[in-house]
């Protein structure tokens, strides 16, 4: 197995196992845990595009990806809070506000 | 860059149990602590792949920020964060899903071929030429995300504050209430 290849299937697994895992959670916060895997899978395969093409552009879109893992981070924790801090044991089933 | 398997091996070990660690914790504090790994893990593989600068900003950005949020937020739930278990359509949904995403994804990579690899400059200063130039726009508007992002937080947070107690009103209605008994 080459080391592109090996970079790959990790990038692979991680965002299979992220997509598992926000799922699977019922608490908001742990569901957004899974989905920060999963942008991390997406963020490795950028750096190894970078790597393997030789693209100092590649790796100016990977910072700005991580920026952008901030920006929906705090989004999704301050609705998570928002929506949830009355309850004692949250359940993202719950959360109806939106409904048409 | 075959040079770099041993390394890589361990990296990408790390990360894939990390990230097994953060999906099975029962409680979001662990799977925050797993978290951490996970990203440190990755910026060790950004620095193998001579990503110098993305690793970084991994380590400060989302080690320094993202997690330490996380964090804060685990803390400031009701009962430390404790979650329900998952239902059995769920764990099936879970497993359809993941199991699909890996076959998919393992079928797309078998039936490519691994590109040539060219040599490039990766330094941080070829990267902050590009950041000036290339991408200068997107690298701009991550200001104004930041900015609308914050004042989106307060504001969702002000949307839902608990209405306001109602002690005053209660003692005025008590005080009248021993006016028109007297």
């Amino acid at each position: 197995m080459s080391s592109e290849g090996l970079v790959l299937a990790t990038a692979v697994g991680l965002f299979a196992i992220g997509s598992v895992g926000a799922l699977l959670h019922r608490h908001p916060v742990a569901m957004l845990m899974s989905i920060e895997v999963m942008l991390n899978a997406a963020n490795l395969l950028i750096v190894l595009g970078a790597r393997v093409r030789g693209l100092a552009d590649a790796e100016s879109a990977a910072l700005i990806v991580l920026v952008l893992a901030a920006a929906e981070a705090v989004i999704g924790l301050g609705l998570a809070l928002a929506l949830f801090r009355r309850k004692l044991v949250p359940d993202i089933d719950e959360a109806a506000e939106v409904r048409g | 860059m075959d040079d770099l398997f041993g390394p890589l091996l361990v990296g990408c070990a790390v990360a894939l149990a990390s990230a097994i660690g953060v999906v099975l914790a029962r409680r979001p504090i662990y799977a925050a602590i797993f978290l951490l790994v996970h990203s440190l893990s990755l910026a060790a593989l950004f620095g193998i792949l001579s990503a110098t600068m993305v690793a970084v900003g991994q380590v400060i950005i989302y080690s320094g920020a993202i997690v330490v949020l996380f964090l804060f937020v685990v803390t400031l739930l009701p009962s430390g964060g404790r979650e329900l278990g998952p239902t059995g359509s769920r764990v099936a949904a879970g497993f359809i899903a993941g199991g699909g995403l890996v076959v998919a994804l393992a079928a797309a990579l078998a039936a490519s071929s691994p590109p040539p690899t060219t040599s490039g400059d990766l330094g941080i200063a070829a990267v902050g030429r590009s950041l000036f130039s290339t991408v200068l726009v997107a690298f701009e508007l991550t200001a104004p995300l930041l900015l609308v992002a914050i004042i989106g937080a307060v504001v969702i947070w002000r949307r839902h504050e608990p209405a306001p107690r109602t002690a005053p009103v209660q003692k005025v209605a008590e005080a009248r209430r021993v006016v028109m008994h007297r």
